[in-house]
């Protein structure tokens, strides 16, 4: 329990570190989003000068900062100046599109993964194992964005699938489950993307482990004492490669996060992505902070439940830590 | 056999060249949350002085302190205790850069001379190498000296475009003494040097060493755990055993008479049939 | 002997494929701007080598095109033949932003057009908009990496030749860069700069920025081979001699350093490649008219494009090539050099 409070408190100052780190930088950024308001003349320069000191906007950063650290603690984590309204729940229906989306694809890649990563490591060296070696080379050369206009492509020409958003228009009351079929069609290209592009890693982890499993003496001792089948796979082989993949888990989360800003961005799927570079673009400051430190939070969330899963699954991370 | 020039010479009475007082080196070992510390005691005590000319033979099994004894000395690690002087200068007490010209005058050997010479140079970069950090004479006199301390130790000039790993063993362990040479030490300090060799090749380094001994009159610190290989080469031995000496006398008492049962203990185990076997047995020496 | 034949084979590659990129001036038919809004979205021209009668002309031509306003398609117009010319003379280019020169590989005479891989909504000729868009975005990648490498090299050499509070400061900073997804990192620090950034000289601060986002892992890599090395006794010996840290550094434990960095670098230049794209292609990079291989995928967004206009995705088909040579490359280093993957 040390052990984890310990880590929480890390957790904790990074993301106070990280949330500085963005707040000093977008200080920096030339420019603000009312600027883009100068080029109507119909709106006076009067106005938008009582329009940045309504948002504090002139105020040293010391300041700024305070008050936004306030902010979080309210729940609101500031005031997005293009939406106009509070940070937060901007947020909150973002992310939850974007958890969706992360969740469905880590799913759908692991239950491709694992078969895959075994079958080609009980296949070993031959011709299957050699293929799935090339097509898995072959999928990480290709760099993401270019897959995901490929499937934006694919969309286009075939119609099969809807080319984005997260609902049909006018799709509004349609009834619960009308509506999370519309949500699920079109949640089948931006996961199957991202599943795509997360796959080639896992499988040749989940095969490497597969093969320090079998070339184990304890796997090597259970077959020769006659277990075979499910049994000594699940009981013995998977939980013995359980550790590194586990880690891996933990791992992948970052790299997830980041391919799926790009996923959501080309299929325009409501997530965190889009919100981000809109924001960006019109530096909506708040936004723009709340937004990388959510990503932040995911990531690091994602690396303590990884931890703990491995502690748990792990008698001798257990012992190692009491000694 | 050059039993004979192995012999013990006789020894300048004068002052002690290097004096050891109190010297103590301790470890703190951290758990892994540097919670738990706990102090693992290398040696303790230590006192001992050498003269000029002698050798002194440091024994004891392994995990006795001896070879972090030589790293001290040899002012590769910093002792926690005690003081070291040499030509009447506490060693401990001098700044850094005071320490630079002193560093010259004591020398280390180590037990693998793989590892001790980078293996990315040439034979005449690592012996020129002294000279070249302590700035002495051009990059020629530099070279020229390595040729020369190249054949003092038995190795062809040819070979001084080699490197490490074309030679052999015996040979790598001649490039490390020459090396050790050129800054022209008063004491060498030879940590385990002969361990890793096999046993001609351990004769033929304790000849060039005695020979070196004989036209230098340098001092020698020769670490061991095996006592009988020193019988014949050192003047003193000091048995350590858990970090203390537990014994020091000259070489020919300590043979005859050990009073310590340690020693009497270390006398005692498995005779090395090598040094049966080179004529070294203790009685005929008598 | 498999091992080095993809790495030489990956290299020789990669080197082809730069210096094509280099020599974007002399291949590229037309400047990066030249604009021909009577050609907005013409397919690439075709190249024959037989003409409608069926006679085989040894020097290729092109036949003039035709623009039917009426349904905005375009059609050939034999027997308005015109052929290929090498050594031609047209826009103005600077090699390497130095050299001014004129001369450009292969044109046609106007009023036909050469236009490879067709062109875009201005009438931009796409291939040499792809190759002047390299140019961009493989000097950013290529710079940037080496920041990275250059910057994680000496913070890891400081930490692990130090050790003590100096390392645990730094790798405390270092994780810090951990903590973030890396795209959610560069467009934090991507947000410090002005929005707009017209001139090459910004370039340079993109490319900052970057390259500053990658620094952590080949910090912790060569740090680790710091400490290692700091511990043999080739190292001690030399300090035995009186050798000063800066001499221990430059003549003993660097060199053991520079197979990982290079390494890390060959790893490192396509992801900041991909960075430096993506940035360009949600409009975060260079403006226009400057072309980056990201502003030319940008319009593949486009319904229109992605429905009728087939050529515009060829740019990105080229890209696949350059990737996998590097990714070949990096594997190769990463075998001879086992570098251990956090």
């Amino acid at each position: 329990m040390k052990y984890l409070g310990g880590r929480l408190l890390h957790a904790i100052l990074l993301l106070l570190a990280i949330s500085l780190l963005s707040f000093a930088l977008l200080q920096l950024a030339p420019g603000d989003f009312f600027d883009s308001m100068r080029v109507n003349p119909r709106i006076s320069q009067q106005t938008i000068d009582g329009l940045r000191a309504a948002h504090g906007i002139g105020q040293p950063f010391p300041i700024r900062y305070a008050r936004w650290l306030a902010s979080v603690a309210r729940g609101h984590l500031g005031v997005s100046l293009a939406y106009n309204s509070a940070v937060a729940p901007l947020l909150r229906v973002r992310a939850r599109n974007t958890l969706l989306l992360t969740s469905v694809s880590t799913l759908f890649a692991w239950l491709l993964a694992i078969p895959i990563g075994v079958f080609s490591a009980t296949r070993r060296g031959r011709n299957i194992d050699r293929a799935v070696g090339v097509a898995t080379s072959a999928l990480l050369t290709i760099p993401d964005l270019l897959l995901f206009l490929g499937l934006l492509l694919l969309a286009v020409r075939t119609g099969w699938f809807p080319s984005g958003g997260m609902v049909s228009p006018g799709a509004d009351n349609a009834g619960f489950w009308k509506m999370a079929g519309d949500v699920a069609r079109h949640l089948i290209l931006p996961a199957f993307g991202l599943a795509i592009v997360t796959l080639p890693v896992l499988v040749r982890h989940v095969r490497s482990a597969m093969i320090q499993v079998f070339e184990s003496p304890f796997f090597r001792a259970a077959r020769g004492h006659g277990i075979s089948g499910p049994r000594l796979f699940f009981r013995y082989a998977l939980r013995a490669a359980s550790n590194p993949l586990i880690s891996l888990l933990g791992f992948s989360i970052g790299t997830m996060l980041s391919a799926s800003l790009l996923v959501e961005v080309v299929l325009s799927w409501p997530g965190l992505g889009p919100l981000l570079v809109e924001a960006i673009l019109s530096r909506d400051v708040y936004v723009v902070v709340g937004a990388v430190m959510l990503s932040s939070v995911f990531l690091l969330t994602g690396n303590l439940v990884a931890d703990l899963l491995l502690f748990a699954s792990d008698p001798r991370i257990r012992v190692e830590r009491a000694e | 056999m050059s039993a004979g020039a192995r012999e013990p010479h006789k020894v300048d009475q004068s002052e002690p060249l290097l004096e050891v007082r109190g010297l103590a080196k301790e470890y703190a070992e951290h758990g892994p949350f540097a919670r738990s510390r706990r102090v693992v005691v290398a040696f303790d005590e230590v006192n001992f002085s050498i003269r000029r000319g002698t050798t002194l033979a440091l024994v004891g099994e392994s995990g006795a302190g001896k070879s972090t004894l030589a790293r001290c000395l040899a002012f590769l690690e910093p002792p926690t205790r005690g003081e070291i002087w040499f030509e009447g200068v506490n060693l401990l007490a001098l700044s850094k850069q005071e320490h630079i010209p002193v560093c010259r005058k004591i020398q280390l050997i180590h037990q693998d001379p793989a590892s001790a010479l980078n293996p990315g140079m040439t034979a005449a970069e690592i012996i020129a190498e002294p000279l070249a950090i302590q700035r002495l004479g051009t990059k020629d006199e530099q070279r020229a000296r390595a040729i020369e301390l190249m054949r003092r130790v038995g190795l062809s000039a040819d070979s001084a475009g080699k490197r490490p790993l074309e030679f052999s063993g015996g040979q790598r362990q001649r490039l490390a003494i020459a090396r050790a040479l050129a800054l022209e030490p008063s004491v060498l300090i030879l940590d385990e040097a002969c361990s890793g060799l096999d046993l001609q090749t351990q004769e033929l380094i304790l000849d060039l060493l005695a020979g070196l001994r004989a036209a230098l009159g340098m001092s020698f610190i020769y670490v061991s755990h095996d006592l009988r290989a020193v019988s014949d080469f050192a003047d003193e031995v000091a048995v350590m055993y858990q970090g203390r000496i537990v014994e020091h006398r000259a070489s020919a008492d300590l043979f005859e008479d050990p009073k310590d049962p340690y020693t009497r203990e270390l006398l005692g185990a498995m005779p090395s049939m090598e040094s049966i076997c080179a004529g070294r047995l203790i009685g005929a020496s008598r | 002997m498999n091992r080095n034949y993809k790495l030489r084979a990956s290299i020789v590659l990669l080197g082809a494929f730069h210096v094509f990129i280099l020599l974007a001036g002399f291949l590229a038919p037309y400047g990066y701007a030249t604009q021909d809004r009577d050609m907005a979205f013409a397919p690439p021209t075709r190249v024959h080598f037989v003409d409608a009668h069926g006679s085989f002309h040894a020097r290729p031509f092109v036949y003039g095109v035709k623009n039917n306003v009426s349904d905005s398609s375009y059609e050939e117009d034999p027997p308005n033949a015109y052929p290929l010319r090498l050594l031609v003379s047209g826009a103005p280019y600077k090699i390497a932003g130095l050299f001014s020169a004129r001369l450009h590989l292969v044109g046609v005479s106007a009023p036909a057009r050469l236009f490879l891989l067709g062109t875009d909504a201005y009438g931009r000729d796409q291939f040499s908009r792809f190759l002047y868009g390299g140019q961009l975005s493989l000097l950013a990648g290529m710079i940037a990496a080496a920041l990275s490498v250059g910057i994680g090299g000496i913070v890891g050499s400081l930490a692990g030749f130090y050790g003590g509070w100096i390392d645990n400061a730094l790798m405390r900073g270092s994780d810090l860069f951990f903590a973030l997804p890396w795209l959610y990192l560069l467009f934090a620090v991507r947000s410090a700069l002005p929005l707009h950034v017209p001139e090459w000289q910004v370039f340079l601060l993109l490319v900052s920025v970057i390259g500053l986002i990658g620094w952590s892992r080949p910090a912790r890599l060569i740090r680790g081979i710091v400490l290692s090395a700091r511990e043999r006794n080739f190292v001690r010996a030399a300090r035995g001699f009186g050798a000063s840290d800066a001499y221990l550094l430059r003549r003993h434990i660097l060199p053991q350093t520079y197979g990982v960095a290079f390494t890390q670098l060959a790893l490192l230049i396509p992801q900041y490649i991909l960075a430096e794209v993506t940035l360009s292609f949600l409009g975060l990079g260079i403006g226009e008219p400057v072309p980056s291989w990201g502003s030319l995928l940008a319009t593949l967004q486009h319904y229109d494009v992605l429905s009728s206009y087939w050529w515009m995705f060829l740019p990105a088909v080229l890209l696949v090539p350059l990737f996998f040579a590097y990714h070949t490359a990096a594997d190769a280093l990463q075998e001879r050099y086992e570098s251990v993957s956090l």
